[in-house]
């Protein structure tokens, strides 16, 4: 399906990637910890589909199971002692529950991260770092331009080098070395040679003229102003409970975290808001969609 | 209102005693088209580059350049940006960034606009320019045809008032070519925009131009209405009257009249006039086909062919023979496969299903020394990419490298080859330097010093001028003649039509038909020469402009 959340603004897109990552990362409280990594799973089924969900299984459910095995083996810190290991290590309750907690964190995070590659494509990246330093934004572009074109360049020269017995798949170990050789040194030489051309097309459309700007097809329209209050206005409350002390959780030497009060709950309920931000946006279009396509 | 005017325009490069261009005086009007046109190295390309000052090369100059009554080395060059546009010859070249809209927006962004003004002038110029539906598209997913109007598109969201061209349509197959150059006369006619235009392939662009300047080693020998300057280059019997469409070349060696007819079109209509108070000639008797009994030196058996496991087959079903000293030429449109089975007879690329021999045997299954050492040499498409030394000198001794000749022996055999290319005068060059005949010339050589029993060729007339074609042909013809076969892939339908042997017709990756040249064309009504399509009414076997013109000489 299509993902509308991708359809706003990059900075819009940027901004919740930026928090959420950070977020996940910081805070090691349960009840937010659930609420990222769920939102998380659900969002990369959403954008990914079976393949998401092969993902998650295959690689993130037996990451998170080893780490939380791994930790308790080799970190023996808290005051709840379950039992003694052979060598006479014992084995904590807090150990074992911080094992589980940092495995979340680190799929969690690997998981958003999944998201954050479908969702930010080059082109906006470009874009926003672009904002900040316009050469820098041309020089990304070209990059794009460049690369794939040059890789295509060296296929060609290797294969009219092999019509004539000079390719680096054929001869001895020397003469493939020779061959490989010759071949980065006529690409050099074409490359140089082609950027002339390019320079000369650059020159002749004013580049290297003061004041140039850095044109983008995005627009921050209304409903990306609506969103970004949103996010900002969720930001500031868990930011709040972070001041707070809400969002963190003491692992060692016992665990220990603030009692559940109705701040706390806003609390939640706001880190969960955010993290669903873009699930929330799709189910919702989703649902205008049907209702405007059934009045057709 | 004059765009250019140029006044007693004297230029050489440094340190060169020749004047690369001598004595030009040209006015160009605002609005006019014009051609520009002349033999490769005859200054065309120095003359357009002096009507933008940042592409003029270093040099000695002379006399003075007014661009809208005003000197040129005046204007700043915010305003030669977007007021002059330039487009180049290599189509890959000139882009710059890796998506359509911000190739669009290039110009405009190094002219300072705004957003707002980009966006309104990136979507006028895609709409105009039929951009809109490959707009979000990476360049590199772009057809050679797509990329040179996205050049043109983005230079034209600029808005200048004069549009020059070098050579823009050299490396385009003709489809992409045709359109191309209507793109450019609808903004010459709906825009007003001025034209300046230099070009080898006459045919398409003469009937759009205003006026044709013909260049001859640095000054104007001739300019004025296409079909004057025709009428008087044929009157001089003037090298380049053979570059000029083959309507005007027919009926000017064949009446004396000053017509000079550019389009099929009027070439039909003058040869109806011609031929209403004669009985047209016969066609004489072709010659029986010779080497069909000769032993067969590459077949494909129902070869099948694709990229990818999912792909979809870009060779289907191929079979065909080519024997032994035939000149094969294989046309067709673009991405057919043409180029594919070039690689596949040079064991490049190996087929799915089917039987691919070379001489008996399966080129995948040979040792690459036995299969391009007397036996198999391929030019590829760009020669570029088979130079490796800085002299060509250098670059042939390096072909021989490997071989258990002596000294001696390899400069002799250099010696040969450098004769038999004509390449005498460029040895101490870099191969980088020469022009585009040049080039394919000293890769042909280099890949003759292989001593190739069979010679396969991807596009040789690419961007060469009808000399250089010329010069290409008669040294295929030699070694065709001294027993190589050559099998040639060309969008070039003129130059298949006057040399090959047997012609066939490659589309949707298959051969459709195969015949002996003549009977190929005639056979034809649409993808046939400019020659058959003017006289096939009357002799549908006259395919080239020779053959016609015998023909019309015959009729009494």
């Amino acid at each position: 399906m299509k993902d509308r959340f991708a359809s706003f603004h990059p900075l819009v897109n940027f901004v919740y990637f930026a928090s959420i990552l950070v977020f996940s990362m910081v805070f090691m409280h349960p009840v937010l910890q659930a609420a990222s990594l769920t939102s998380a799973v659900v969002y990369s089924i959403m954008l990914n589909g079976k393949k998401a969900v092969k993902f998650n299984l295959l690689y993130m459910l037996p990451l998170l199971l080893v780490a939380a095995v791994l930790n308790p083996v080799f970190n023996h810190a808290g005051v709840t002692i379950l039992f003694y290991l052979k060598n006479g290590n014992p084995i904590t309750l807090e150990s074992i529950l911080y094992g589980i907690s940092a495995a979340c964190m680190y799929v969690t995070v690997i998981v958003w991260f999944s998201c954050y590659n479908a969702v930010m494509t080059s082109d906006k990246f470009i874009y926003l770092f672009g904002k900040i330093m316009p050469a820098l934004s041309l020089i990304f572009s070209m990059v794009l331009r460049f690369v794939p074109r040059y890789l295509a360049q060296i296929k060609v020269i290797s294969n009219a080098q092999k019509c004539i017995g000079r390719d680096v798949t054929q001869g001895n170990l020397l003469a493939r070395a020779r061959n490989g050789m010759t071949i980065l040194s006529i690409m050099t030489t074409w490359a140089l040679e082609n950027a002339i051309e390019t320079a000369d097309s650059m020159k002749s459309r004013g580049y290297g003229l003061p004041g140039r700007t850095s044109f983008s097809l995005f627009r921050f329209d209304a409903r990306d102003q609506s969103v970004m209050l949103v996010l900002i206005g969720l930001i500031a409350l868990v930011l709040f409970g972070a001041l707070m002390g809400e969002n963190t959780i003491r692992f060692f030497p016992s665990v220990k975290w603030l009692a559940v009060t109705p701040r706390s709950i806003a609390v939640y309920i706001a880190y969960f808001g955010l993290c669903m931000v873009p699930v929330i946006i799709n189910v919702v279009e989703d649902m205008k969609w049907k209702r405007i396509e059934s009045r057709i | 209102m004059e765009t250019y005017r140029i006044e007693d325009l004297v230029f050489s490069f440094p340190g060169q005693e020749r004047e690369t261009l001598s004595h030009i005086n040209l006015t160009i009007a605002s609005g006019e088209f014009i051609t520009l046109c002349g033999k490769s190295g005859c200054g065309k390309s120095t003359l357009l580059r002096q009507l933008k000052t940042i592409l003029t090369p270093h040099g000695e100059r002379s006399g003075r350049i007014y661009f809208c009554g005003q000197p040129i080395e005046d204007m700043d060059q915010r305003t030669q940006a977007s007021e002059i546009g330039f487009v180049l010859q290599n189509p890959d070249n000139q882009i710059v960034t890796d998506k359509v809209w911000h190739e669009l927006a290039f110009g405009l962004e190094s002219l300072g606009y705004d957003n707002a003004t980009i966006r309104l002038r990136v979507a006028e110029m895609a709409s105009f320019f039929g951009i809109h539906t490959w707009f979000h598209k990476s360049v590199t997913e772009l057809s050679g045809g797509q990329k040179q109007l996205l050049n043109l598109a983005s230079i034209m969201a600029m808005h200048p008032s004069v549009l020059i061209l070098d050579e823009p349509t050299s490396q385009l197959d003709p489809i992409a070519a045709s359109d191309f150059l209507e793109t450019v006369k609808k903004i010459n006619r709906e825009l007003g925009t001025t034209i300046i235009m230099t070009e080898h392939r006459l045919e398409d662009i003469l009937p759009l131009s205003d006026r044709l300047i013909v260049m001859e080693a640095g000054a104007i020998i001739a300019q004025g209405l296409p079909n004057q300057v025709g009428a008087s280059l044929g009157d001089k019997k003037h090298p380049m009257f053979l570059s000029m469409p083959s309507p005007m070349q027919i009926q000017a060696r064949v009446s004396a009249e000053p017509i000079a007819p550019i389009t099929v079109k009027e070439g039909r209509q003058w040869l109806n006039a011609f031929l209403a108070d004669k009985t047209a000639a016969p066609m004489p008797e072709g010659k029986e086909n010779s080497k069909a009994s000769a032993p067969a030196v590459i077949q494909f058996k129902d070869v099948w062919f694709k990229y990818e496991k999912n792909g979809t087959d870009i060779i289907k079903d191929l079979s065909f023979e080519v024997r032994e000293g035939q000149f094969y030429c294989i046309v067709g449109g673009n991405g057919t496969g043409k180029s594919t089975t070039l690689s596949l007879i040079s064991g490049l690329l190996q087929p799915y299903r089917g039987k691919i021999l070379i001489g008996g045997k399966n080129p995948a299954k040979i040792s690459a020394k036995e299969l391009f050492t007397r036996n198999i040499g391929f030019l590829p498409q760009n020669p570029q990419s088979l130079f490796v030394k800085k002299t060509v000198e250098l670059d042939l001794h390096e072909m021989l490298a490997q071989t258990p000749l002596s000294k001696e022996e390899k400069a002799e055999k250099i010696r040969s080859i450098v004769k038999f290319a004509e390449l005498e005068h460029l040895l101490a060059m870099h191969p980088y330097d020469l022009s585009g005949g040049e080039q394919q010339r000293a890769a042909l050589a280099k890949v003759l010093l292989l001593e190739p029993r069979v010679l396969l060729l991807d596009e040789p007339t690419k961007g060469l001028d009808s000399f250089f074609k010329e010069k290409l042909a008669v040294f295929l013809q030699k070694l065709n003649e001294s027993g190589v076969t050559i099998v040639m892939v060309s969008h070039d339908v003129e130059f298949c039509a006057k040399y090959g042997e047997l012609c066939s017709m490659f589309f949707d990756g298959s051969i459709i038909t195969t015949n002996e040249t003549r009977k190929f064309f005639a056979g034809n009504s649409f993808y046939t020469t400019a020659a058959n399509r003017m006289a096939r009414h009357i002799w549908t076997e006259g395919v080239t402009i020779e053959g016609v013109i015998e023909l019309c000489l015959r009729s009494k």
